[in-house]
């Protein structure tokens, strides 16, 4: 080939035509021989191999080129002159003020279901999420997951581009191969085609997928949510012959109990279920009674630490604890040996004094014939159709993964396409999913990441992240959410949806049209009503009466976890914030700390007291664990809340691929998993071993264990007594001068009792503040940047460890010792009551920090903000100043946010109304636990929570005035249940 | 005994000694001068743009209003850069062959943005808002300057923090009737002190105090 050929071949091409034809000579030999001949100096020859003198030439340039990039700036809004530039646009969109935030209904996913968000954009980036008030089930509450999904969305390891086999391809050639595909076993009805999903909860994807299994229906559609409701599902299958969705009213319960008790720990259910239940606890004390929390498990969540009543039982024993609780609340002989017996009978008695007010609850992982006893006892008691009551499932499930996974190993799945699912990690690894997967002629994976699964499939496609999709799912009420992009895909990439109508349809469709054609009923007003508000009204499922099955007879046998079998038990749970590893990718949720232990970076095993002595262990020793041939390595946390016949782990960690924050953190706690667990959910399994390793690193934590002691911290007030709550933080003598003010001042006031420890609060303050992410070693060593933690001590009045969780921002107090220890005065008050952090005047003293008595300040040690990739740039927010090295930085009452409600009121000449300005902590909260406002204003909702009885200031003795104060922790009267 | 200093040493110590403390205090006028230089700040020079846009022709010569480009002045924290499109809606019609105008031209007919050389620069941890300046009497030209007159557009002001507390402490120095606003040639009058202070009461203005909080601009 000659140059005066390949000029001849390219003219004419402009564009992306030219680049093709460019592509498809760079790699052959006659371009290189052509090359080669015209321009000897350029290095197209390999560059590995050539020796040592090549090898030591190479190091020298690449070193002298990195001082060269030292040289400059390189910051991509200047040009080569060093000057910003200011780019407008061509053609401004008619709805748009460029700089001004935009917000638009949308929503996140929990394991498959909807949680209705508002989504505020600036220039078309969403910067960050808040709930949507106006949805039923969300009623403006988040939970980190959701506040932490602009992270999800923004990450750089998010995987963008279609891959075939292990090199980069592209849209139309996976359209192609696949059109070929189809039509073969469009021929073959579909014979030997599988599609995996997880369960679905979107009606119109539903749709979808059963065109497609009508068009072929010999395809199997098989559903694998590593947790999921399924567990849930087969429960109500066995006691009411249907499977149902359980929901609770408390606002008319006067009693809960909880058996191993999920309902306020991270899930979908999260948002709605603490809102409501808080809501009906704090109206309950108003009343002068206690909706009470009485919880029985192995092991602690955050619903087992929140309650009045908690005990500890041993894993083996939850199935005689359920038949005791169920004979003392209704009547019968409360057995001598049964375990917990005490407990059995004040929980036991409650119910039966509370019949029709009354709601057992029993954890999503625990077996369905414990499940369905439970549904049996809340029949007895008259609490179905009371304050329990059912409704049609939200998610729709398939076959599952374990038929598919044995259909593999047999052969008979010729081609399989899996939809956002990860089975090669999320499935026991002693099913052999990978290992089958590869005698899969044609294994298609649609995922967010090039994760395990992925680089063992023949194609990948890029999936879209739900904020930069069109989508219907529902929420566990049932409501129709509207999900709607908030910015153009960022990483090209489809919707499962999109992904679907591909395979199905010959003219495949984009996200809006499917979502047009599902719901083709609507008028036009109809569907701006259904966008602007995120959701369709009216879609939550009614209840469904329900009626007791028969009790089969094989159901009626000894429960299979009942048997008190002895010797040691793995329990499995998901990771309280990085799910089941779907999240495990995500900075934000993994420099969150668990909200029990405070550990940062990594999952651990916990054990309980009696092992750890038996074994010689102490918290953060590794331990080997052991369940027939498969072993994990793991670390150890040792606490009183875990019965001694149990270890539990959590799901998530130890991934092989799936994004540079996600790999090589922690243990897979699926490769101990027994075979069943894909087809049953054993969430529990016997014959577990475990042995000493030996000490191992300490964990990363944001707090110590041994501070977990409320002394002087936490206030307790029994409802019914003298008030705990004073202001003598406010009273004492003092010889400064009250700040002047001009009619305004800034307070928080936080309700211990309300706060559940969901830690919805903490990254939304750092979604807000463009807080930075700064890796376990400097949470090790006490460096992280968290403005808002969430402190947690030990309720020992309830007679068990138990937690009372603190949120702790800056106090912002009145006599701010920080402030006399400012050397330089970046530290100090304005008008309106707030402690300022004046970030260009600080010299990094940290004086100011040693004089806090809260330690609520932080020190940008390494120029933390500095490596944040360019796509999480995006997400931080205009109004708030990225701080560079060597500033100290600390909780501003979200200032930006009172700026922009002052300038507003300014330019109206109104003032702000009451509660018109929310921090980013109080709008996230789920159960309202923040109040923020002017306490100026006697109407304001913080003014009001100031006048409470159980008000009182943290360390208020020190006479520092904060303006954020607590409001005691409630309990129950002595004797009342 | 034979001297050790010449005569002339006295002198040379008194220039050394006298030399030292001007070198020092010459270190320090020039450490201090520096950043407030011309040279550093850019005022009083203009960039060159492409296109070359005049605001002298445009605002000065035509009088076309600083709203009709700069659209949210007086609503957002920003003043707003023109769309293309706002440039050729006269563009289309009048020196619509103009070679000057080419890159305004391509940019609508290639949708690739103009990128503008940008004049007046804050640093990132400041936060100004136009609106509430415009809104409570503060003309453009008070740190703009006379943007009438510029042929090409240079930064009037070194925007120190100086410069700002000048104003947020004295409020009443610098603050004009609404109509005033626009007004590129305002000067203050004799009366402006009285003036000043009923305009204060009228625009409901905090005190000087309030107004020098540092929550005001950073955050």
């Amino acid at each position: 080939m000659s140059r005066d050929a390949l000029a001849a071949e390219l003219a004419g091409a402009a564009g992306a035509e030219l680049l093709a034809r460019l592509e498809a000579h760079a790699e052959s030999a006659a371009l290189r021989q052509l090359v080669a001949r015209h321009y000897p100096g350029l290095g197209l020859r390999d560059l590995h191999g050539g020796g040592r003198r090549r090898f030591l030439s190479l190091l020298a340039v690449s070193l002298a080129a990195g001082g060269l990039a030292a040289c400059g700036r390189s910051d991509p809004e200047q040009d080569v002159d060093r000057r910003d530039r200011i780019v407008p646009f061509v053609r401004q969109p008619t709805d748009m003020v460029p700089s001004a935030a935009m917000t638009y209904a949308s929503g996140w996913m929990v394991d498959g279901l909807a949680n209705g968000a508002w989504v505020t954009t600036r220039n078309g980036r969403p910067i960050k999420l808040e709930g949507n008030p106006d949805h039923p089930w969300t009623r403006g509450g988040t939970d980190s997951f959701g506040q932490a999904s602009l992270y999800g969305f923004y990450d750089p390891d998010r995987s963008q581009s279609v891959r075939y086999l292990d090199r980069a391809s592209d849209w139309p050639e996976f359209m192609t191969a696949m059109r070929g595909e189809m039509a073969g076993f469009a021929a073959r009805h579909g014979e030997g085609l599988r599609l995996l999903t997880p369960p679905l909860a979107s009606p119109s994807l539903i749709y979808q997928i059963e065109r497609l299994q009508a068009a072929l229906p010999a395809m199997r559609w098989h559903t694998h949510a590593p947790v999921g409701r399924g567990l849930l599902y087969a429960g109500t299958r066995l006691a009411f012959g249907e499977a149902l969705e359980t929901r609770w009213r408390f606002d008319r319960a006067r009693v809960v109990v909880a058996i191993d008790g999920d309902f306020l720990d991270s899930g979908p259910q999260q948002t709605g279920a603490s809102r409501e239940w808080q809501a009906a606890r704090r109206r309950s004390a108003a009343e002068g009674r206690l909706l009470t929390l009485h919880a029985a498990a192995a092991t602690s969540g955050l619903t087992q630490a929140k309650a009045d009543f908690p005990v500890c039982v041993p894993a083996r024993s939850i199935a005689a604890l359920v038949s005791a609780l169920a004979s003392a609340a209704t009547g019968g002989v409360l057995p001598e040996d049964a375990p917990a017996r005490a407990w059995v009978a004040r929980a036991g008695a409650a119910l039966a004094a509370a019949r029709g007010a009354g709601i057992v609850t029993i954890g999503a992982l625990q077996p369905p014939e414990l499940q369905a006893e439970i549904h049996r006892l809340n029949m007895q008691l008259g609490n179905v159709g009371q304050t329990v009551f059912h409704t049609r499932p939200a998610l729709q499930e398939a076959d599952d993964a374990a038929a598919l996974i044995a259909d593999m190993q047999a052969g008979r799945v010729d081609a399989l396409v899996m939809l956002d699912v990860n089975p090669a990690y999320a499935t026991p690894a002693a099913l052999g999913f990978a290992d089958a997967l590869a005698r899969v002629r044609l294994a298609v994976h649609a995922g967010q990441h090039v994760d395990e699964t992925a680089i063992r499939s023949t194609w990948h496609l890029p999936l879209k992240h739900p904020l930069e999709s069109w989508g219907d799912p529902r929420a566990l009420d049932g409501t129709v959410t509207i999900l709607q992009p908030t910015m153009r895909p960022l990483y090209g990439g489809r919707s499962v949806a999109e992904v679907v109508s591909m395979l199905a349809e010959p003219e495949p469709r984009d996200g809006l049209a499917l979502l047009h054609w599902a719901w083709q009923g609507g008028s036009a007003e109809k569907w701006h009503e259904w966008i602007e508000s995120g959701l369709i009204a009216g879609t939550a499922f009614p209840e469904r009466p329900v009626k007791l099955a028969p009790i089969k007879p094989a159901a009626a046998a000894p429960l299979r976890v009942g048997t008190p079998s002895a010797g040691l038990r793995l329990l499995v749970r998901p990771d309280p914030t990085v799910w089941d590893g779907t999240e495990a990718n995500n900075g934000w949720l993994q420099e969150l700390p668990k909200p029990l232990t405070k550990v940062t970076w990594s999952n651990y095993a916990v054990i309980g007291p009696g092992l750890a002595r038996k074994h010689g262990f102490a918290t953060g020793d590794r331990a080997r664990l052991r369940i027939s041939a498969r072993t994990i390595d793991v670390p150890v946390w040792v606490t009183p809340e875990q019965a001694d016949d149990c270890v539990t782990v959590t799901l998530g960690y130890g991934r092989q691929a799936g994004g540079a924050v996600a790999e090589g953190l922690g243990f897979d706690a699926y490769a101990l998993l027994p075979p069943s667990y894909a087809g049953r959910q054993d969430w529990e399994t016997g014959g577990l071993a475990i042995e000493r390793e030996g000490a191992g690193p300490a964990f990363a934590l944001t707090q110590m264990p041994d501070a977990f002691d409320p002394k002087d911290i936490v206030r307790v007030q029994t409802v019914g007594e003298p008030p705990v709550g004073d202001d003598r933080a406010f009273t004492q003598p003092t010889f400064y001068d009250r700040a002047p003010d001009d009619g305004r001042s800034w307070g928080m006031v936080i309700d211990i009792d309300a706060c559940t420890g969901c830690n919805a609060c903490v990254v939304a303050c750092q979604a807000e503040n463009n807080i930075p992410v700064v890796g376990a070693e400097q949470v090790r060593d006490g460096r992280d940047m968290h403005w808002l933690r969430v402190d947690r001590y030990e309720a020992p009045e309830t007679g068990w460890p138990g937690a009372r969780f603190v949120p702790v921002p800056c106090m912002h107090c009145e006599n701010a010792p920080c402030e006399l220890g400012c050397p330089v005065e970046a530290t100090l008050h304005d008008h309106e009551g707030l402690n300022l952090q004046i970030y260009n005047r600080c010299i990094g003293t940290r004086a100011c920090s040693s004089y806090c008595p809260y330690k609520v300040r932080h020190f940008n040690y390494l120029d933390y903000t500095a490596d944040t990739a360019p796509s999480l740039q995006a997400q931080f927010n205009p109004d708030v100043t990225v701080r560079a090295r060597g500033v100290m930085e600390k909780c501003t009452y979200c200032v930006q946010r009172i700026v922009a409600a002052r300038i507003a009121s300014d330019e109206s000449d109104r003032p702000i109304a009451p509660d018109s300005v929310q921090t980013a902590c109080a709008q996230a909260c789920p159960t309202q636990a923040i109040v923020f406002g002017d306490m100026k204003q006697s109407a304001s909702a913080v003014a009001q929570a100031k006048r409470d009885p159980r008000h009182y200031a943290l360390l208020g003795e020190l006479n520092t005035r904060p303006h954020t104060t607590y409001l005691a922790a409630l309990a129950p009267r002595g004797g009342e249940g | 005994m034979r001297q050790i200093f010449h005569p002339g040493a006295d002198a040379i110590l008194r220039l050394t000694i006298f030399g030292a403390m001007a070198a020092v205090a010459g270190f320090f006028v020039l450490v201090g001068g520096i950043p407030n230089s011309l040279y550093a700040t850019g005022v009083g020079q203009a960039p060159h743009q492409t296109p070359p846009f005049s605001h002298k022709h445009h605002a000065g010569e035509l009088g076309i209003d600083c709203r009709y480009c700069h659209t949210t002045v007086t609503t957002q924290a920003t003043a707003g850069i023109p769309p293309t499109h706002v440039c050729m809606t006269c563009h289309s019609q009048i020196w619509n062959k103009a070679p000057m105008l080419a890159p305004v031209r391509d940019s609508l007919a290639d949708d690739v943005p103009l990128r503008w050389v940008r004049v007046n620069r804050l640093p990132d941890y400041v936060y100004f808002n136009h609106a509430i300046h415009v809104r409570k009497g503060i003309g453009c030209s008070s740190c703009h300057g006379a943007v009438t007159h510029m042929q090409l557009t240079w930064p009037a002001e070194n925007f120190t923090m100086a410069f700002c507390l000048a104003c947020h402490r004295h409020p009443e120095s610098r603050l004009r009737e609404p109509d005033a606003v626009w007004n590129m040639e305002w000067k203050p009058g004799s009366d402006q002190a009285a003036l000043g202070r009923r305009l204060m009461a009228e625009y409901h203005i905090a005190s000087a105090a309030r107004l020098s909080d540092c929550s005001i601009c950073h955050r």
